[in-house]
């Protein structure tokens, strides 16, 4: 017997999964995808069209990615709970890759065709709601367009899903109940934290200093014109590296390694 | 065969609860581990499937190092634990999603036992009560077949007649290629259950005596009097006289009372070591 991975073991485990627990697992999915619509609705109608598609994409991938991932291994918030499901005869390997199925594949590719849907949809009804004749209409039509999926926003929002979504899968198998608050407690501090200490570091090393982000970049203030610092495009790249793969790939791992050794 | 070779655990690395303890359990015995609250029952159990890793020493289960929870392992073992998860599903999907993961799993014994227990429902698991979920996840444990079967506190929550059924279903599912193994403190609900008592605690093993051996090495009987106190491992005044636990020097018959058995145990485990030593 293949203790590692088993086709109809894993096709079993993820039945299971998947219907064990329908209406938590459903209702999240259509509250995150809920959350998405009249997110973007509300923005649209109050800020503008650019704004819903940023505010709702980030919302609905990183926001509702983190809840999923953190209900995918929700089960120890109980003791039987716990034990029935690291008792269970699949795989360490089995159990973290329905998590991961479920957080990085399955509820990412809904997400994305319902955030795309809805977004065509309202672009869509903007362009037929436009005159054709009007002195504007081609500047009008162009200005709003599809949110662009290979554009800065839905970048960076991959890499926050990634690296937080691997957080909330660690966290979850660390902090027993109530895991989602915590990780997004520390998650916060982190932030913040560094946020903190780059820009102490950067207010000791280079005057007017207004502000600094977290790891990459400073803010300066010249007369009356602001500027900014940022780290050399050889560092950036590892930067960037290092938090597009690296810490995700880290996070996603240590989610196995932790399931391993949990004790319950 | 379970076999524990100088298990140390704790859960503070400072305050060990167990320290150096060797058993070993065999196929083919109905296994009731006694000990106090706080004792370390569940612990042991944890240990044995798994979910909790010895600080110090091995485990081994049929061949099996549970550290590991191979699912080879977990096929062959099962935990019922004493509070139970039950999700919301019907019997026929639950027996659908999780009956598959054990290969020696069997419907229509399920069947059986759910009706032997006498639960019925077409509602949705979790709107059974604690009792009936209890007897519905001990009826599928059962019906797993799993080489290893483990209890704990398996009468937590159960009425008095469901208590006898449940004696009556565990004696009747007993067969010589399966071990169960029962960890409680409620000592009445294992009369003429067990074969083998096991007793814990302040994390030593006091005792791990066939009920047989048990009843060959101890007496158990109702005097008027006590007469020599220093020979009584244990007494206690009731309506009908005073019952007592000597040692049985002269072969005498008498019926094991798990109750007086785990106080004069626990009261006086240098003597009991002795005694069953010799």
């Amino acid at each position: 017997m293949n203790n590692t991975f088993s086709v109809p073991r894993f096709a079993l485990l993820l039945k299971k999964t998947l219907l064990e627990r329908p209406m938590q697992l459903v209702g999240l999915s259509v509250l995150a995808l809920a959350v998405v619509f009249f997110s973007y609705v509300l923005v649209k109608s109050l800020v503008g069209f650019e704004e819903a598609q940023v505010i709702s994409y980030v919302l609905g991938l990183v926001g509702g990615g983190c809840f999923l991932a953190s209900f995918v291994f929700g089960y120890f918030s109980s003791n039987a709970m716990g034990s029935s499901f690291l008792t269970l005869p699949a795989s360490h390997f089995e159990k973290w890759l329905c998590a991961v199925l479920i957080t990085g594949v399955f509820y990412v590719l809904i997400f994305l065709l319902f955030f795309h849907s809805i977004d065509n949809l309202f672009v869509e009804i903007y362009h037929k709601e436009l005159d054709p004749n009007g002195a504007f209409y081609k500047q009008l039509y162009e200005q709003v367009q599809p949110f662009p999926y290979d554009g800065f926003v839905a970048k960076k929002a991959a890499t926050m899903f990634v690296n937080f979504a691997g957080a909330m899968l660690v966290g979850c198998l660390y902090f027993n109940k109530v895991s989602f608050i915590k990780v997004a407690l520390l998650i916060a501090t982190f932030w913040f934290g560094s946020y903190l200490i780059n820009l102490a570091i950067a207010k000791v090393m280079i005057k007017n200093v207004e502000n600094a982000m977290p790891y990459f970049l400073v803010w300066i203030q010249v007369h009356t014109s602001e500027g900014r610092i940022e780290l050399p495009a050889k560092i950036m790249d590892v930067v960037r590296i290092l938090i597009q793969y690296i810490i995700p790939s880290m996070l996603w791992l240590l989610a196995f390694l932790r399931l391993r050794e949990k004790e319950f | 065969m379970i076999q524990i070779d100088n298990l140390s655990f704790g859960y503070n690395s400072k305050k060990l609860l167990y320290k150096n303890l060797s058993l070993q359990l065999e196929t083919g015995r109905i296994y009731g581990l006694l000990g106090k609250n706080g004792a370390g029952k569940s612990t042991l159990l944890k240990n044995m499937i798994g979910l909790l890793f010895p600080t110090l020493g091995t485990v081994n289960v049929n061949g099996f190092t549970p550290k590991k929870r191979l699912p080879s392992f977990l096929q062959t073992i099962y935990l019922i634990p004493e509070e139970v998860y039950v999700p919301s599903l019907t019997i026929d999907k639950y027996i659908n999603l999780f009956g598959p993961f054990y290969p020696k799993f069997d419907k229509q014994q399920f069947i059986n036992h759910l009706d032997q227990l006498e639960v019925k429902t077409a509602e949705k698991l979790n709107t059974l009560s604690f009792g009936q979920q209890k007897k519905f996840v001990i009826a599928f444990g059962l019906a797993c077949n799993t080489e290893v079967l483990l209890l704990d506190e398996p009468t937590n929550g159960l009425d008095i007649p469901s208590k006898k059924l449940f004696r009556k279903l565990i004696a009747s599912e007993m067969n010589d290629s399966r071990m169960i193994f029962i960890s409680t403190h409620q000592i009445r609900d294992l009369d003429n259950l067990i074969d083998q008592v096991v007793i814990v605690d302040d994390g030593r093993l006091l005792l791990n005596a066939s009920v047989d051996l048990i009843g060959e090495k101890l007496v158990f009987k109702i005097v008027d009097e006590v007469l020599d106190v220093t020979e009584t491992l244990y007494a206690e005044i009731g309506m009908k006289g005073t019952a007592v636990v000597t040692e049985n020097r002269t072969a005498e018959d008498s019926k094991v009372n798990l109750e007086h058995l785990f106080s004069a145990v626990t009261d006086n485990p240098v003597r009991i070591k002795q005694i069953f030593n010799s």
